[in-house]
C-alpha cells in the first residue's frame, strides 16, 4: 500500500511540476497578444476581450494599434498608454501584484485547502474504519501481522471482478 | 385577450400561494382533504401561467403593438420563427417563460408523485408553489408583460438581430429547461430536511429529474457556445461571459452532486455535503439569474431592463439562510456512517472529484464577483476576462480529466496494487504509446499548445479506461451466456443502464476536451483585403473571392453576401457565403459567417468589411476540431437518456422503501 502512495504521490507532484513549468515557460509571452490582454472600448459598453469583439470600434482599435506597433511602441507601453487612459478596467484579465494577486491566488489557495481538508477528513474516515475493524482482543492486529491471509486475497480479488 | 392573459397571470398568483399554504397544513395536520384540495393547485397555476402565455404568444404574432413588450421585442416584418422566440427576448416575456417551465415542471412532479401520496412529496409541492409565487409576484407587480402603451404605435422597434437566428429559438429553452430543472430536487431536498426523510429516498425519488436537468443545463450550454460560434462571427464560441459563467457554475456543482450522491447511494455516507450540493446548485441557478436581471456585472447577455435585482437579491439570501439554518438543525439526522477503507478507493476518487470540479466552480465563481469585491475594497473597477478563467481553470480541468479516466476503473472500498495494475496497466500503455506517437507531430512551443498535448494525452487515457471497460463487460458476458458480442454489449448496457451510461457521457465529455483542446490552440486565421478574383490561403485551402451581392431581404433588413470559390488541391469543393447584415434602426451591422465543418477542422469565414468597388476584407479562420465539441454534447444526450432510461423494478423497490418507512399520508380525515 505504501508502494502505491508514494507512487500516486511522485505522479501527482510529476504533473504539478509540469504545470509550474508551463506556466513560467509562457508567463513572458503573455501580454504579447495586445487584442487578447485588452478589453473593447466600445460605446455599447459590450464587455468582449478585444480578440473577440466585432463591432467598429473593435476595428478601428486594431488599426490604431497596428500604427502604434509600427511607430516603435512596445505592447507593454501600449497597454500601459491605454490604462491610463481608460482605468484598470480595460485590462482584459487582473495585474499580478497588490490586492489584485488575491483573484489569481485565492483559487488555489482554495484548492489547497480544500484538498488538505480532504486528506484529513479520509485519513480520519478511513482511521475510524481500521479501528472498527479491530476485534476486542486484538484479532485485527493479529491479522494485520501476519499480513493478507491467502483467503483475504481471494475475497479481495472476487470483489474486484465483481465490478464487471 | 391581452385583460385574459394579465388576469389568468393574477389568479395563478392565488392559486400558487393557496396551494403553498395548503400544502403545508395537509401536511402538518395529516389532513388527506386538504393534500386533495391543494393538489388541484398545481394544475390550475399551470392552466392560468399557459392561458397567459399563449396571451403574450398571440400578441407578439398578431403585431398587437399595444403591449409594451411587443412593441419593445418585435415587429411586422419580424419572421413568425422569431416571433415566437421574442416570447424570451426580452425581461418580462422570460420571466413568463421561466413561470410556465416551472409549473410545467410541477405539474409533471404532481402527477408522478400523486399516487404515492408522500409526505415528501406534499413538501416538495409546497416549495415549488413558493418559488412560483416569487415569479409571478414579480410578473404582477414588477414586470408585467402585459403592460398598455396608451397610444399604440403602427411599427415596433424589433427583436435584437443577434438573437434573430436558430440557435436564439433553440438555446434558451434548453438553458431554461436546466435552470429550472434543479428546482424539482431542491424542493424535494427541501423537503427531506422538513420531514426529517434524511436517507437517500429524495435522491432516488429525484435522480431522474436531476439527470434531466443537468442534461438540458449541458446542452443549454453547448447550444449557447454553438450561436456564439455561429452568431458573434469572431471564431470562438465561449468567451467566460459573467452570464456564461453563470448557467457554467450550476453545471459544475450539479455534476459533483451527481457524482458524489452514488457514494451515499452505495455507503449511506456524506449526506450532509450531497444536500449541501443540490441546494447550492439551486442557489447558483438564482445567482445566474439575479446577474442577468440586476445589471450589476457588465455582460453581453444582460437584459436591456435590468431592474429585478434587490427581488433576485433578496431571494437569493432568503434561501441561502433557509438553507443553512435546516441543515445546521438538521446535522444530528444527517450524520452519516462515514467510514472509508483507503485513500485508493473508488470513493475517494470521487470526493477528488467532487473538489476538482468546486474547484472550478470556485475559480469561475470568484473570478464573476471580483470586479465587484475589487470596486468595494479598492474603488477601482476591474475587469477579469478569459485569460483568468483559462489560466486558472486549464490546469484544474485537466486534473479533472485524468480523474475522469481514474474514477470509474478504480475499485470501490480499497484498491490492491493488482487490482490497479489489472485495471491502469493497458491504458497507461496507450497513452504513453499516444504521447510518443503525437510528439513529433503536435507543435509545443507556448503554454496552451503544452497544455493540448497533456489533454490530448489524457482524451487518449480515459478513452481506453471506457473502451477497456466496455469490452471487459462484454467479454465477461460472453463467456458467461455464451452470448454474441452485439448482443452481449447491449445487454451489458441495457443491464446497468446507469453505469454504462455514465461511460457514454464520459466518452462525449472527452470528445469536447479534445475539441476545445484543439480549437484552442492550433487554430490559424487569416485576415485580408481582396478585390475580385484575388485569393485568399489558409492551411490546404484556396478561398476565390467571386461576387458582392446586396439583397434587399424585408423593408427592414439588407443583405450583403459575398461569395468565395473555396478550393483544395486544385478542386472547387465548396462555395462560401459570409454575409452582413443591415438593420433599419440598428447602428451595428451583424456577421453572418459560413462554416464548412469536417472532423479534421471547420473552414470559418467572416465577411468584415466592404466598399463600394465591391473590395471587402474577409477573416477566414481555420479551427481544428471545433465539429468534436457538437458531437460530443450528442453523445452526452445519447449516455444521459441511457442512464434516465426507466427501469421499474428500482421504481417498485423505492415506493416499498418510503411506505415502509412510513412517510406518506395516514388518510385521517377521509
Amino acid at each position: 500500500m505504501i508502494r502505491i502512495q508514494k507512487a500516486v504521490l511522485i505522479l501527482t507532484v510529476v504533473f504539478l511540476a509540469g504545470i509550474a513549468a508551463v506556466e513560467s515557460a509562457y508567463a513572458g509571452a503573455m501580454l504579447a497578444d495586445l487584442e487578447n490582454a485588452l478589453m473593447c472600448k466600445c460605446d455599447d459598453k459590450c464587455g468582449k476581450v478585444l480578440i473577440n469583439c466585432t463591432c467598429s470600434t473593435s476595428d478601428e482599435t486594431r488599426k490604431k494599434f497596428t500604427k502604434l506597433l509600427d511607430s516603435g511602441l512596445t505592447v507593454e507601453q501600449i497597454i500601459q498608454q491605454q490604462v491610463e487612459k481608460h482605468g484598470e478596467t480595460v485590462l482584459s484579465a487582473p495585474t499580478k501584484k497588490g490586492f489584485n494577486l488575491t483573484a489569481w491566488v485565492v483559487p488555489f489557495g482554495a484548492l489547497l485547502v480544500g484538498g488538505l481538508g480532504l486528506r484529513r477528513l479520509i485519513q480520519t474516515w478511513t482511521g475510524k474504519n481500521d479501528s472498527g475493524k479491530k476485534g476486542p482482543e486484538g484479532e485485527g492486529e493479529k491479522i494485520s501481522s501476519t499480513g493478507p491471509s491467502k483467503y483475504s486475497r481471494q475475497l479481495q480479488d472476487e470483489l474486484d471482478r465483481l465490478e464487471l | 385577450m391581452n385583460d385574459i392573459g394579465e388576469f389568468t397571470l393574477m389568479v395563478a398568483l392565488a392559486t400558487s400561494l393557496y396551494g403553498t399554504v395548503a400544502y403545508v397544513m395537509a401536511a402538518r395536520g395529516n389532513r388527506m382533504d386538504l393534500y386533495r384540495s391543494a393538489g388541484k393547485a398545481p394544475v390550475i397555476t399551470w392552466a392560468c401561467v399557459m392561458v397567459s402565455s399563449i396571451a403574450l404568444w398571440n400578441a407578439l404574432f398578431t403585431n398587437d403593438f399595444s403591449l409594451q413588450y411587443v412593441w419593445a421585442y418585435s415587429n411586422i416584418e419580424l419572421d413568425y420563427f422569431y416571433k415566437f422566440s421574442s416570447f424570451w427576448g426580452g425581461q418580462k416575456g422570460s420571466l413568463l417563460f421561466w413561470a410556465l417551465i416551472l409549473t410545467s415542471y410541477m405539474t409533471a412532479v404532481y402527477f408522478q408523485g400523486r399516487p404515492k401520496n408522500l409526505l415528501l412529496v406534499s413538501y416538495a409541492m409546497a416549495v415549488m408553489l413558493a418559488i412560483t409565487t416569487f415569479f409571478l409576484f414579480l410578473l404582477n407587480f414588477s414586470t408585467n408583460p402585459f403592460e398598455r402603451i396608451p397610444l399604440p404605435p403602427l411599427d415596433g422597434r424589433g427583436l435584437n438581430p443577434m438573437l434573430q437566428n436558430y440557435w436564439m429559438v433553440i438555446h434558451p429553452p434548453t438553458l431554461y429547461l436546466g435552470y429550472i430543472g434543479f428546482t424539482v430536487p431542491f424542493a424535494f431536498a427541501m423537503a427531506a430536511l422538513i420531514t426529517k426523510n434524511l436517507d437517500d429516498a429524495w435522491i432516488r425519488l429525484t435522480r431522474k429529474w436531476t439527470l434531466i436537468a443537468w442534461f438540458f443545463l449541458c446542452m443549454g450550454n453547448l447550444f449557447g457556445a454553438s450561436w456564439a460560434y455561429v452568431e458573434l462571427g469572431w471564431g470562438g464560441y465561449w468567451a467566460w461571459d459573467p452570464v456564461e459563467n453563470a448557467s457554467f457554475m450550476p453545471l459544475i456543482v450539479a455534476t459533483a452532486y451527481l457524482h458524489s450522491v452514488m457514494i451515499q447511494e452505495k455507503k449511506d455516507m456524506m449526506k450532509v455535503w450531497n444536500m449541501s450540493l443540490i441546494l447550492l446548485t439551486f442557489v447558483m441557478t438564482i445567482f445566474g439569474t439575479f446577474i442577468t436581471r440586476s445589471g450589476l456585472i457588465q455582460s453581453v447577455h444582460t437584459f436591456d431592463e435590468a431592474t429585478l435585482g434587490y427581488y433576485f437579491l433578496a431571494f437569493l439570501l432568503f434561501i441561502i439562510v433557509l438553507c443553512v439554518v435546516l441543515i445546521i438543525k438538521r446535522l444530528p439526522l444527517l450524520k452519516s456512517k462515514n467510514e472509508l477503507d483507503s485513500f485508493l478507493s473508488r470513493e475517494a476518487s470521487f470526493l477528488l472529484n467532487n473538489l476538482v470540479l468546486l474547484g472550478i466552480g470556485f475559480a469561475t465563481f470568484w473570478g464573476t464577483i471580483f470586479p465587484i469585491i475589487s470596486e468595494a475594497v479598492r474603488g477601482v473597477k476591474i475587469t477579469v476576462g478569459p485569460p483568468f478563467y483559462n489560466q486558472v481553470n486549464v490546469p484544474i480541468g485537466l486534473i479533472l480529466l485524468a480523474l475522469i479516466g481514474i474514477g470509474p476503473v478504480i475499485a470501490w472500498r480499497r484498491a490492491t496494487w493488482s487490482n490497479l495494475k489489472k485495471n491502469f496497466m493497458k491504458p497507461v500503455i496507450t497513452a504513453s504509446v499516444g504521447a510518443a506517437a503525437l510528439f513529433p507531430i503536435v507543435p509545443l512551443s507556448n503554454r496552451s499548445e503544452i497544455y493540448t498535448y497533456i489533454a490530448f494525452i489524457l482524451c487518449i487515457f480515459v478513452m481506453s479506461t471506457i473502451i477497456m471497460e466496455f469490452f471487459k463487460g462484454t467479454r465477461a458476458r460472453r463467456e458467461l451466456h455464451q452470448e454474441t458480442a452485439v448482443s452481449a454489449l447491449g445487454t451489458l448496457v441495457w443491464r446497468n443502464k446507469r453505469r454504462y451510461g455514465g461511460y457514454i457521457v464520459h466518452v462525449g465529455v472527452v470528445m469536447i476536451f479534445a475539441g476545445i483542446a484543439a480549437s484552442q490552440s492550433y487554430g490559424t486565421h487569416v485576415e485580408k483585403h481582396v478585390k475580385i478574383g484575388e485569393t485568399i490561403e489558409i492551411g490546404d485551402y484556396m478561398l476565390r473571392y467571386e461576387k458582392l451581392v446586396p439583397i434587399q431581404a424585408t423593408s427592414v433588413k439588407t443583405r450583403v453576401v459575398a461569395q468565395l470559390a473555396v478550393e483544395k488541391n486544385g478542386r472547387r469543393i465548396w462555395t462560401a457565403r459570409p454575409e452582413k447584415e443591415f438593420y433599419k434602426g440598428q447602428d451595428q451591422p451583424v456577421s453572418e459567417v459560413d462554416v464548412r465543418s469536417t472532423l479534421v477542422s471547420d473552414l470559418y469565414v467572416i465577411l468584415a468589411d466592404f466598399r463600394e468597388d465591391e473590395s471587402a476584407t474577409l477573416k477566414v479562420y481555420l479551427n481544428p476540431m471545433v465539429s468534436w465539441l457538437w458531437m460530443g454534447g450528442w453523445v452526452i444526450a445519447l449516455g444521459t437518456v441511457v442512464c434516465a432510461w426507466p427501469d421499474r423494478l428500482e421504481q417498485r423497490r423505492r415506493l416499498e422503501r418510503l411506505k415502509r418507512q412510513q412517510a406518506v399520508f395516514a388518510p385521517a380525515q377521509e
